[in-house]
């Protein structure tokens, strides 16, 4: 393909990625250094109440906000630099902690609490749904041929199902009075509140993550699965390869490529988690990252939103996914190198 | 060391015939070849004695042991894929070592004996290579000393040599001669090559949708070949093959006409070898007849083709022998070089 051809085809979605992506993600960058806030000016004002003998008059300071002519907040923008980072990291009080050695209290604090939940949700989901979406693609390559249709169309339907009204159904099912719990209560004869504590909940989340996610990997190993070479697995069922070992030694090295690919589809996505906690109503004892910048922007009481401050929880969270690709994405360069001989 | 038996073995998916009825006893430190064209079942037929596929009937022995019912991993053969089966992730060191690894021999045999059978297939120089790296050749020879590594009492190899170019081909040939030679192992090698199997093989079986069309050593088989399928799929050119009719020994066709032979009257195909044959003598008129359809130079040698008994049919001259197409031409066919099937069986008279 020559190079005008070339450019024809990917220039508009370029054009649009610069659009639509890299514009908000400059706008953020900057935003995060500044901050926007009304001004304010103070004013006497006189309130006068009548009495008995004569009216009581009290003078008071206001502090108002500027109106320009149209009726409108005028505002003022002011550059920072990184306070709204120290806002959000809030790292006098992590120091305060570890001095005092109450390692706790850290978590105590929305960022980190976000982080930490995060971090574990992204790690502890990784490898499970490897493991299962590999599992299932295993388990449906070496089943008869007339139930491979309707195994995929099952194992396909949880990817189908959106995260918001799929959280929401696990919610309804384990909720106070929901199907599963009433059973499990029945079952057990104990009262059962799965949303009473953070654990349950956590729990709750990895497995409709892992539910949710294990079908993307699961077709995607199916197919690499039918790429593998017949003449090497049957040279190692030869050689003496147990099951376990001719998965060790061709299967997965065969699959790394596409482990390494679902793997930093996953830290993408999931690093960015936000769904569970609007379905399973967590917010009171688990929040994630990308939650914490959208609460950020939540107006508050006076109606004033968190700009720069979500900004910055915006491209603390963009910092931990680029760290987190670090890894995998060395791996993929190093393969395309080392495949270019 | 093993002598394998192969009992009426068959092998049928539904109500196509895979291999039908294969009866036959390879001798230990035999080097038995399975010939045939795509599909003929010699494939099957390798991967039945290897334990990768299921027999639907009948009874594999490897030294009088039945081992149907064996993993392939028990039944002691090592096998040689065409398309190598080498592990991409590993380089050729690991690759060879990797049947001592899962097999649970002892550790420190594995450099030794790794060492010792890449130098006998001279691939000392390349061990810490990985196959990506390696010619069609080397690779073919890492599977080779891979195969040889655990040293197993049988060697099955299925087309090793299909996917080398023809220079290279005929190097490993011998290369692979030379370690039958050495190793003295009881070997199964499949082919569609002709050439490979006469070359190699003590014995040949030649098969033909999925039967056994015939058992012998390569001169057996090139020099008597059982019938007519035998005799088109032995030999290069193939044996010449004329329609015809034997009355009272003299066998008719167009333009041909052979005289004393010894078979008895009827509808006839008749076959002989173009290296066989010859010009007729100077103003003599040979058993064939015919104008020259056409001249090929080997180099080493000068065919002539011509049309008779409705084939067309090859004859072997001297490199020096000049003509041009459409000359008439005769040819010496004497009886004693002739082979005579019946024309309805295809099966030698």
């Amino acid at each position: 393909m020559n190079k005008k051809t070339f450019a024809a085809f990917v220039g508009p979605s370029v054009f649009m990625m610069f659009i639509f992506i890299a514009l908000p993600l400059v706008s953020v960058f900057f935003e995060s250094f500044k901050i926007t806030q009304p001004i304010v000016e103070q004013q006497e004002v006189e309130t006068c109440t009548p009495g008995f003998i004569g009216q009581t008059c009290v003078t008071e300071v206001k502090t108002v906000p500027v109106l320009d002519e149209n009726g409108k907040t005028v505002t003022q923008t002011e550059w920072v630099g990184l306070q709204s980072y120290r806002n959000v990291l809030q790292l006098d009080k992590v120091g305060d902690a570890i001095s005092s050695g109450n390692w706790g209290d850290i978590l105590q604090i929305d960022f980190w609490k976000a982080l930490r939940f995060t971090l574990m949700f992204t790690l502890l989901t990784l490898p499970l749904v490897l493991v299962v979406g590999l599992s299932l693609a295993l388990a449906v390559n070496n089943a008869v041929r007339a139930v491979r249709g309707p195994v995929i169309f099952i194992s396909l339907l949880p990817f189908i199902i959106t995260p918001v009204i799929g959280s929401l159904a696990i919610y309804w099912l384990f909720v106070g009075d929901g199907i599963l719990t009433s059973l499990l209560e029945r079952w057990t004869q104990t009262n059962i509140s799965m949303f009473a504590q953070a654990w349950t909940i956590e729990l709750l989340m990895y497995f409709f993550r892992v539910w949710n996610n294990a079908p993307f990997a699961f077709v995607i190993f199916y197919a690499g699965l039918q790429t593998v070479n017949m003449d090497t697995l049957e040279s190692a069922v030869i050689d003496g390869a147990s099951r376990w070992e001719r998965l060790r030694h061709v299967i997965i090295p065969h699959l790394m490529p596409l482990i390494i690919f679902i793997s930093i589809i996953h830290l993408m996505d999931v690093y960015r988690v936000f769904e569970e906690i609007v379905g399973f109503r967590s917010q009171a004892h688990v929040i994630s990252l990308q939650w914490l910048t959208y609460d950020f922007l939540v107006p508050d009481d006076a109606g004033n939103r968190a700009i720069s401050r979500a900004s910055a929880s915006a491209m603390l969270t963009m910092i931990g996914i680029v760290i987190l690709l670090i890894w995998p994405l060395r791996r993929t360069w190093l393969d395309h190198k080392g495949g270019a001989h | 060391m093993a002598e394998i038996q192969l009992r009426n073995v068959n092998k049928r998916w539904g109500s196509f015939v895979g291999v039908d009825s294969f009866d036959l006893t390879i001798a230990d430190r035999e080097f038995l070849v399975l010939l045939g064209p795509s599909g003929c079942g010699k494939t099957t037929t390798m991967r039945m004695i290897a334990g990768l596929e299921d027999i639907t009937e009948g009874d594999i022995l490897i030294d009088g042991k039945v081992v149907n019912d064996l993993d392939p991993k028990d039944r002691d053969v090592a096998m040689v894929f065409q398309s190598y089966g080498l592990y991409p992730h590993m380089n050729v060191y690991e690759n060879i070592r990797f049947p001592l690894k899962v097999r649970k021999a002892d550790p420190a045999e594995h450099d030794e004996r790794v060492r010792r059978a890449s130098a006998m297939v001279e691939l000392d120089d390349f061990l810490h290579r990985k196959p990506a790296e390696l010619s069609g050749g080397q690779r073919q020879r890492v599977a080779l000393a891979r195969a040889i590594v655990r040293t197993p009492s049988v060697f099955l190899m299925d087309e090793p040599l299909s996917n080398l170019d023809a220079k290279l081909r005929v190097s490993t040939r011998a290369q692979i001669k030379n370690l039958s030679h050495e190793l003295k192992v009881t070997t199964v090698y499949v082919t569609h090559d002709q050439i490979e199997a006469m070359t190699l093989a003590d014995r040949v079986v030649v098969m033909k949708q999925g039967k056994v069309q015939q058992v012998g050593t390569p001169t057996d088989i090139y020099d008597n070949p059982a019938n007519t399928f035998v005799a088109s799929f032995i030999g290069s050119p193939a044996m010449n093959l004329m329609d015809g009719t034997i009355k009272d020994g003299t066998f008719t066709g167009k333009n041909v006409e052979i005289n004393g032979l010894s078979a008895a009257d009827g509808e006839v195909t008749l076959g002989f070898r173009a290296e066989d044959a010859g010009l007729a003598e100077a103003g003599q008129k040979g058993q064939i007849t015919a104008p020259i359809y056409t001249v090929e130079l080997l180099g080493d040698a000068v065919m002539l083709a011509v049309k008779a008994g409705g084939q067309l049919v090859s004859v072997k001259t001297t490199k020096e022998f000049r003509a041009e197409i459409g000359d008439e031409i005769s040819f010496a066919v004497p009886s004693d070089i002739c082979h005579i099937f019946d024309r309805a069986s295809g099966e030698r008279v």
